[in-house]
C-alpha cells in the first residue's frame, strides 16, 4: 500500500539530521478561535514526508494533547474515541505508577509532582500544543522563533516552556547522549517509506502511522469524528458514517529525561576500581558498555565484546539469540537488550517467531539531546573532573501508533521489569528504576560470565524524568480539519 | 511435593442495598493488607498459594433478559485437598469468615464453626478447568527455594571477587554447597524435594490412561456427528453478534482506572473476569465438553510451567501462569475466569494474542461479545485491540487478591527450583556449567 506522504507530518520519517539546531514551544490555547485561525495560517507551513526538507529553511511539525484538542474545541464525542492513555494522560496516577515515575519504583525527582512541565504540581499551566522548529543553524532558530513569538499573542496562544536541544557531534561526526555514547543507531525502517536498515527488516507502516496495516496485519484504532461534524468532507469516511481523524497521524511521547552524568562515570569508577584503590579506566568502560550493549563508538558487545572497535560503529544487522544466548558478550539486562531484544524472547528465540513478536513493540526515537556535554571528548576521566552544573539530557520523542502497545509496554514490561529474561532483582542499568512499587529493591545488574556471573550491586538513579505529555501528531488533514473547527 | 487444588465458594448476596455496601466494606479492609489484617489473615494459612475475593455484579441476560443476581465467589488455590484447607481456614479464621459472608443470603449464625464449615462446604462449587503451573510444588518448597536462591546470589556477592575466569565450576559450586552447608536454617536444602506421594502418582497414572481410552471411545462415536456439529458450529459463528458489528465497542470506549489501581505492585497480578456464555444450548454444551476435555489436558500435558506447548504442531506456549481457573456459575449462564500471572495485563493479553489465541478461542469464544472465531480456533483474540477491548470490558475488580510470594515470577520460581534441584546432585561439567548459569 502506498503511503500518502503528502498527508503525513515530516518527524514521522525523518529526524532532521541536517537541522542541527532545534526547539520545542510548548503552547496553551488562551483563544480557541484565534488559535485555530492561526493554525489555519501555518497548516501551509507543516513539513509533510513528501519533499526532503529544504537544507536551508526552518521545518516545523505540530502535535496536540488531549487537553490541547479540547481547548481548540474539538467535541466531546471524537475526543472520547481517542485511546485512554492519551485521555488519561502521562501523569494519571495508576498509569504513573505503572511507568515508574511515581510511588515507591521511583525515584521521587521523577515524579510529576516535580516536573518542570506536564506534571500535577499546583500552577503548573496545561500544555496544549507543541511546536517543533527544526533550523539549518542556530542563528536561524533564533530568526524563526522571534517571528514565530510575535503570532502567537495575536494567535491566541501563550508559551508555557520552550525546550532547547542541543546535538552533541563527536569527532567522528556521529551523535552521542550525555553519558558519551553513540546513539539513534538502532531505528526501526517504516515499509514503504524507507528502504531497508542495515539488516533489520522493515516495520509495517501501520506500526508508526494510523491508517495502515500495523504488524498484526490489522488497522489501529482511530479516532474519529461523526460525519455531522466535517461537512466540508475534510476528512477520510470510516466505518459507522464516521471521518477518520486518525489516517495519517500518530502519536508521540514526550519525556525531557534528565541525565546525571557525573554520577554515572562515578558509579562506576568507584566499583571498577583495582583491588588496590587504583582507577581502573580500562574496565570502568567495560562496564559502561556492558550496561549500554554498545562501547562509546557505537559498537554493539555482541560483536566486539572485548574492546570497542570504531570500524563498527553503526553495526546493526545482528541478532542475540545465536551469538549469544546468555549474554556472555552483552548482558541480558544491557540496554539495548532490554529496549530491543531482537530475537532472543518467546516465542522460539533466534525464530522469525521472536522477531515478529519484536516488531510490535518497537519505537521510533525522534528525541534530541538538551544542555552541554560534561566534556566535550566525552572522557570519562575529564567528566569525573568536572562540574556538574547545568541541567542535561535527553529529549526523548518517540513515534508510535499504539503508545500502550508500543511505549508504554517497553517502559514496563522491559526496561522496568526486574525479572526480565529470567533475571532478578535489576532493571534498565540506565534508565530503570531501582526498587518494586512496594518496596523491594531492584538496583543490582548482572553481568553473565564464566565460571559464574559478577553482579554489581547499589546502583544509584542515573536518569530522572523531568517533563513529559502524550501528544497526537495529527495527518495534515487533520490540522486542517482542527483549524476548520466553529465553537 | 503435594498435589494442589482448588476451593471455589460461591455465594448470593442479600439483596438490600446496605449489605452489599457492607460486604464491600469489610471487603476493602481485608484488602488493604491481605497477608496480615486481623479479620482474614492470609498470611498465616499454610499451604495456601492464592486467595481471592470477587463480587460478581448481577447483570442482565442476553438471552433471557431475566437478571442474574450479585454473588460473593471466593477461590483459593492450596497445597493438598481442598476440604481439608477449608476445615483449617473455618477453624483459624471462623470469625473472619463470618464477618464476610454473614452478607450472603441465608447466612450461617454467627459463632457456630460447625454451621459455618457445612454452610461453606454447601455452598462449595466445582472448578471445571483447574491449571496449575507446576504440579506438586508447594508454597514451602517456592518460599524456601527462592530464599535459598537468594542467600547463594548474596554469598557470590561477597565472595565471588575472588573468582577468576580461571576457576573451574566445579570449584565454584564446590563453595557453594560448602556455604550451604555451613547453613543451618538451609539444611533442608541438602536434601531433594521428596516426590508426589505413590499412592497418588499411581492413581494419577490411572486416570490418564483411563481418561484417554475413555476419550478415544467418546471420540469414536462422535465421529459420525463431526458434519453436523461443523455446521452448528459455523452457522453459530457466522450469526452470532461480534463487537467489529458495534460502533461503540472500542478500546477507547473502557475506562481502566477502576482496574488497575489494583494492578502493577508486584511481579504478579491477578486477573478475574466473568461474562456470559452465548445463547443456546449448543454453545452451552460445547463449552462445557471443552472445560472438561481442558482440565484433563492441562492436569495430564502442561504440569510443568508451559501451557500450551505443542512442539509437534509447533505451538508455544505461555510461561507466565501460576494458576487459573475456569469456573461456571450462575445455573451455567455465566463463565468465571480467574488467574494469576506474572509481569502486567498489556504483557499478558499480548502473549495470549501471539502464541496461544487458538486455546483462548476454544474457550472464550463460547462467550458472548468474544471476537468473532473461525472453526472455533481461527480469528478471534488474534484481533488484537478488539480482544484488547473484550477482556477489559469483562474482566472484574478483585476486592481481595493474596499471593504467598507475588515477587517470584514462574520461570524464576522454575528457576529456583532447578538450582535447588542440582546444588548437591551429581553433575558432569557441562550440566555443571549450565547449573552455574541458573546464578
Amino acid at each position: 500500500m502506498n503511503l500518502e506522504l503528502f498527508d503525513i507530518q515530516g518527524i514521522v520519517g525523518r529526524g532532521y539530521g541536517k537541522h542541527p539546531s532545534a526547539a520545542y514551544l510548548l503552547l496553551e490555547v488562551e483563544s480557541p478561535a484565534l488559535a485555530r485561525r492561526w493554525l489555519a495560517d501555518q497548516v501551509e507551513r507543516v513539513h509533510t514526508c513528501e519533499q526532503p526538507p529544504d537544507p536551508d529553511a526552518p521545518c516545523f511539525n505540530i502535535a496536540f494533547t488531549h487537553a490541547g484538542l479540547e481547548a481548540l474545541g474539538l467535541d466531546a464525542e471524537a475526543l472520547n474515541t481517542f485511546p485512554s492513555e492519551l485521555k488519561e494522560g502521562m501523569t494519571e496516577p495508576e498509569r504513573s505508577r505503572a511507568l515508574g515515575d511515581e510511588g515507591g519504583a521511583a525515584d521521587p525527582e521523577s515524579s510529576p509532582r516535580h516536573w518542570d512541565w506536564g506534571g500535577t504540581a499546583a500552577g503548573q499551566r496545561p500544555v496544549h500544543l507543541m511546536l517543533m522548529v527544526f533550523a539549518p543553524s542556530e542563528a536561524d532558530l533564533e530568526t524563526t522563533i522571534a517571528e514565530l513569538s510575535l503570532l502567537l499573542r495575536p494567535g491566541g496562544l501563550s508559551l508555557v516552556r520552550r525546550l532547547d536541544t542541543a546535538l552533541l557531534a563527536d569527532q567522528e561526526g556521529g551523535v552521542r547522549e550525555h553519558f558519551g555514547f553513540r546513539d539513534a543507531i538502532s531505528q526501526p525502517g517504516i515499509a514503504g517509506l524507507h528502504r531497508t536498515t542495515a539488516g533489520q527488516p522493515l516495520v509495517p507502516a501501520g506500526e508508526f502511522i494510523l491508517g495502515y496495516e500495523n504488524a498484526y496485519g490489522l488497522l489501529t484504532e482511530c479516532p474519529r469524528v461523526h460525519h455531522s461534524r466535517d461537512p466540508d468532507k475534510l476528512l477520510p469516511p470510516a466505518e459507522f458514517g464516521t471521518h477518520d481523524l486518525g489516517r495519517n497521524g500518530t502519536y508521540l511521547v514526550v519525556r525531557q529525561l534528565g541525565q546525571r552524568v557525573r554520577g554515572f562515570w562515578q558509579f562506576l569508577d568507584a566499583v571498577s576500581r583495582d583491588p588496590d584503590g587504583a582507577a581502573n579506566p580500562q574496565r570502568r568502560v567495560a562496564l559502561a558498555a556492558r550496561m549500554v550493549g554498545r562501547w562509546p563508538s557505537g559498537a554493539p558487545l555482541v560483536e566486539s565484546p572485548t574492546e570497542d572497535d570504531p570500524a563498527r560503529a553503526m553495526a546493526n544487522s545482528f541478532g542475540f539469540h545465536d551469538s549469544d544466548p546468555q549474554g556472555l558478550r552483552c548482558p541480558l539486562g544491557a540496554h539495548i537488550r532490554r529496549s530491543n531484544p531482537r530475537d532472543s524472547l518467546d516465542p522460539a528465540p533466534g525464530t522469525a517467531a521472536s522477531l515478529a513478536v519484536n516488531a510490535t513493540h518497537r519505537l521510533l526515537r525522534r528525541g534530541r539531546t538538551y544542555g552541554p556535554p560534561l566534556s566535550t571528548s566525552f572522557d570519562p576521566d575529564e567528566i569525573l573532573q568536572a562540574d556538574e552544573g547545568e541541567e542535561r539530557g535527553i529529549h526523548f520523542i518517540c513515534v508510535n501508533a499504539n503508545i500502550t502497545r508500543q511505549f508504554e509496554f517497553v517502559q514496563r514490561s522491559w526496561i522496568n521489569n526486574s525479572q526480565f529474561d529470567g533475571l532478578l532483582d535489576e532493571t534498565d542499568p540506565l534508565l530503570g528504576t531501582r526498587r518494586l512499587p512496594l518496596g523491594r529493591p531492584t538496583d543490582t545488574f548482572s553481568i553473565p560470565g564464566c565460571p559464574v556471573r559478577q553482579r554489581i550491586s547499589g546502583l544509584p538513579t542515573f536518569v530522572v524524568v523531568r517533563g513529559g505529555a502524550y501528544f497526537f501528531l495529527p495527518s495534515i488533514s487533520a490540522i486542517r480539519y482542527l483549524a476548520s473547527l466553529t465553537s | 511435593m503435594l498435589p494442589q487444588s482448588t476451593l471455589t465458594i460461591v455465594a448470593p448476596i442479600q439483596p438490600a442495598e446496605a449489605a452489599m455496601v457492607a460486604l464491600r466494606d469489610v471487603l476493602a479492609e481485608i484488602g488493604r493488607d491481605p497477608a496480615a489484617n486481623p479479620l482474614l489473615p492470609f498470611g498465616d494459612l499454610t499451604g495456601l498459594h492464592y486467595g481471592r475475593f470477587v463480587i460478581l455484579e448481577g447483570a442482565v441476560d442476553p438471552d433471557t433478559g431475566r437478571t442474574v443476581a450479585s454473588s460473593l465467589a471466593f477461590n483459593c488455590c492450596v497445597d493438598g485437598p481442598a476440604d481439608q484447607f477449608l476445615q483449617d481456614l473455618t477453624a483459624k479464621a471462623g470469625s473472619g469468615l463470618w464477618a464476610v459472608f454473614q452478607h450472603c443470603s441465608r447466612a450461617p449464625a454467627p459463632g457456630e464453626h460447625g454451621d459455618l464449615l457445612a454452610w461453606l462446604r454447601r455452598h462449595r462449587i466445582p472448578t471445571q478447568t483447574f491449571y496449575v503451573n507446576s504440579l506438586g510444588r508447594t508454597v514451602p518448597q517456592i518460599q524456601k527455594e527462592a530464599q535459598l536462591r537468594e542467600r547463594i546470589e548474596g554469598f557470590l556477592d561477597r565472595e565471588g571477587g575472588t573468582t577468576t575466569p580461571s576457576t573451574s565450576p566445579a570449584t565454584v559450586r564446590r563453595e557453594i554447597q560448602h556455604f550451604v552447608r555451613g547453613q543451618n536454617d538451609l539444611a533442608w536444602a541438602m536434601r531433594p524435594e521428596p516426590p508426589l506421594p505413590w499412592a497418588w502418582r499411581l492413581r494419577d497414572g490411572l486416570h490418564r490412561i483411563g481418561g484417554l481410552a475413555v476419550g478415544l471411545l467418546v471420540g469414536l462415536l462422535a465421529l459420525p456427528f463431526v458434519p453436523l456439529f461443523l455446521v452448528l458450529l459455523r452457522r453459530s459463528e457466522i450469526n452470532a453478534p461480534h463487537p467489529r458489528q458495534d460502533p461503540r465497542f472500542r478500546l477507547s470506549q473502557f475506562d481502566r482506572r477502576h482496574l488497575a489501581q489494583d494492578e502493577d505492585f508486584f511481579i504478579q497480578n491477578q486477573f478475574s473476569v466473568l461474562g456470559f456464555i452465548k445463547p443456546g444450548l449448543f454453545r452451552y454444551a460445547t463449552l462445557r465438553a471443552i472445560l472438561v476435555v481442558a482440565d484433563f489436558v492441562v492436569h495430564h500435558f502442561f504440569r510443568e510451567g508451559d501451557l500450551g506447548t505443542v512442539p509437534l504442531l509447533n505451538l508455544h506456549g505461555v510461561d507466565t501462569i501460576h494458576f487459573a481457573n475456569w469456573i461456571i456459575v450462575d445455573q451455567g449462564r455465566r463463565v468465571l475466569f480467574l488467574s494469576n500471572y506474572d509481569f502486567n495485563l498489556e504483557d499478558y493479553m499480548n502473549d495470549f494474542i501471539n502464541k496461544v489465541a487458538w486455546g483462548l478461542n476454544l474457550i472464550f469464544g463460547h462467550g458472548v461479545n468474544y471476537p468473532r472465531t473461525d472453526w472455533m480456533v481461527f480469528g478471534g483474540a488474534r484481533d488484537e485491540q478488539v480482544y484488547k477491548a473484550v477482556l477489559r470490558k469483562y474482566q472484574i475488580r478483585t476486592q481481595v487478591w493474596f499471593c504467598a510470594y507475588p515477587d517470584v515470577s514462574a520461570i524464576t520460581i522454575q528457576k529456583n527450583a532447578q538450582l535447588r534441584a542440582g546444588l548437591f546432585a551429581e553433575l558432569d561439567p557441562a550440566a555443571e556449567r549450565d547449573w552455574l548459569t541458573l546464578l
